[in-house]
């Protein structure tokens, strides 16, 4: 990467110096791009003229005129290819009212079991028993998430039914992983949220036990937002919340190395996306290797990550640096 | 006693070979007797001492043939004949006069088995300098295994057990309550004796490392 020249330089007033070296820098630090052979040359001569500060942060120019630099003009910044600019203008990346009502009422059915949680456990002042549960619903998210997103990404098609958009989506995102980071916040967790609509509403209505909220306030909350996290895991760590690469790096939420791996061939392993705390012992001791092999001898089915990678799994793009463009 | 070798914690599964109560046999049927431990486990088992066998008493009227369902250490395998990858019948006799590792796995294109024949395939050199064939057997037909030796240049043979028959006959245990055909490799000495039997269903690498071990003291 390499910083583009500078503009010809001019002598200002005063109380204009400070101001037009702050434009100066920032119009420097937005237009950084990959290095290109013109700009190179350019920037070699541009550093050779490197203004000077005197203890008062005034600029202060030579007294004898600097040599004027005479550069091509600055080169747009990178446009994103075609492909990508259609893909960042998907409308499909977009929320759309219908996902964001879905998203309300999954929060919803989840903040009300939370709420009885709490309610319950200040009634009955017990505290414990509802943490644990919890902390198991939290752990058994990530377990959840790993054996969905085994079973979407090796089985199935487009045309499965109920799954089939899903298994498409996952599909998709194997092979272009980073559109996940670009994908709005209800049009991310829409479909998750569908389910615990579904599933948290019956619970909520039936019972007021605290340690059963608690249970299934974490776990049902943890897998809704899975997909969040799973957007965080592709995210990279300038882009994020300090709060999120803390969490990351602390194993609460499942870190970006360890998601990383699942992207690679043979795309068998690191499927929990949660905290990704089960991924270790899932692979180690094989787990979904030996599911797969129950599959294929009982129904005869092939698991995907058994082929050899088409080019649906393949990777089409690296993440790059693309220009947020709105 | 069977004296087991295990590198990490076990499950330990019953075999699921059919047993027969010697009560309900007619003169026509075949007995297929089972010692105690027929036991199949995930990772790691070396059995180094043959099991007990008990017989059922005769009724003197029938007839019965008698087939001891599970090789030993120790003791001599019955005899298979069996089409190759090339549809070319195989018999273990062929092999009589040099060591013989004689491998069983699930089925071709499989993750676990794919590591296993390139494992033994990348260890080919050293099981010939040590004068032994290796023989590869599972349920797949004989264009199955073509098309897999010719992918990974597997460069030796594989058998078709269509049926599992064999698998059956030496009593190769399934693993996970009978759903997947187990991973075992027996080797021969050079009189078709069994001097090592060793089962790993998730580890099929170190099928590779046990046998060329006892190779190389035999």
């Amino acid at each position: 990467m390499s910083i583009l020249s500078q503009p010809q330089y001019n002598p200002l007033p005063k109380s204009l110096l400070n101001t037009a070296h702050h434009h100066q820098c920032l119009r420097i630090r937005i237009y950084c791009s990959t290095t290109t052979a013109a700009a190179a040359a350019t920037t070699t001569t541009a550093t050779a003229t490197k203004p000077k500060y005197n203890s008062q942060h005034h600029l202060v120019m030579a007294p004898t005129p600097p040599p004027q630099i005479t550069t091509p003009p600055l080169p747009p910044p990178p446009s994103p290819t075609n492909q990508q600019r259609v893909m960042l203008d998907d409308p499909t990346l977009k929320s759309t009212w219908s996902h964001r009502a879905w998203l309300a009422t999954g929060c919803t059915t989840v903040a009300v079991s939370l709420l009885k949680c709490v309610t319950g456990a200040v009634d009955s002042h017990t505290w414990q028993e509802p943490i644990l549960a919890g902390l198991a619903g939290y752990i058994l998210a990530d377990l959840g998430s790993g054996v969905y997103h085994w079973a979407i990404d090796n089985y199935g098609d487009a045309s499965t039914p109920v799954f089939g958009s899903q298994i498409e989506a996952f599909q998709g995102h194997h092979k272009y992983p980073w559109t996940i980071t670009r994908r709005q916040f209800a049009n991310n967790l829409h479909a998750l949220a569908r389910v615990i609509t579904f599933t948290v509403l019956p619970v909520d209505l039936a019972f007021n036990d605290p340690v059963l909220h608690g249970f299934v306030a974490l776990c049902s909350g943890c897998i809704m937002f899975s997909q969040q996290f799973h957007a965080w895991a592709h995210s990279t760590k300038s882009r994020l919340p300090q709060p999120v690469v803390a969490l990351q790096d602390a194993g609460v939420l499942v870190s970006r190395l360890q998601h990383a791996d699942h992207h690679r061939p043979p795309y068998n392993n690191n499927y929990c996306i949660v905290s990704g705390v089960w991924n270790r012992v899932l692979d180690e001791y094989k787990v979904f290797e030996m599911l797969e092999m129950v599959v294929f001898f009982k129904l005869g089915v092939r698991p995907r990550s058994w082929s050899e990678p088409n080019s649906e799994w393949i990777q089409e793009e690296t993440q790059t640096e693309i220009p947020l463009l709105k | 006693m069977a004296s087991l070798s295990l590198s990490f914690h076990k499950h330990s599964l019953p075999s699921l070979l059919p047993r027969q109560s010697p009560k309900a046999l007619s003169s026509s049927h075949n007995l297929v007797i089972l010692p105690k431990s027929s036991h199949s486990q995930f990772y790691s088992v070396k059995l180094s001492s043959s099991s007990s066998v008990s017989l059922p008493s005769s009724n003197s009227s029938s007839r019965m043939t008698f087939i001891f369902a599970k090789v030993n250490k120790g003791g001599v395998p019955p005899s298979f004949t069996l089409k190759d990858q090339e549809g070319r019948n195989v018999t273990l006799s062929k092999f009589k006069g040099k060591p013989v590792v004689v491998y069983f796995y699930p089925a071709d294109e499989t993750p676990g088995c794919t590591k296993q024949a390139c494992a033994f395939r990348d260890s080919y050199e050293k099981f010939k300098k040590a004068g032994a064939e290796v023989v590869g057997i599972s349920g797949d037909d004989p264009s199955s295994h073509k098309a897999f030796a010719k992918k990974y240049r597997l460069p030796f043979t594989l058998l078709s057990d269509e049926g599992n028959k064999v698998r059956k006959e030496w009593g190769v245990p399934a693993d996970l309550f009978g759903t997947l055909p187990g991973r075992q490799t027996y080797v021969l000495d050079k009189n078709g004796v069994v001097q090592l039997i060793y089962n790993n269903q998730f580890q099929p690498e170190k099928h590779i490392d046990e046998t060329l071990k006892l190779l190389q003291s035999i």
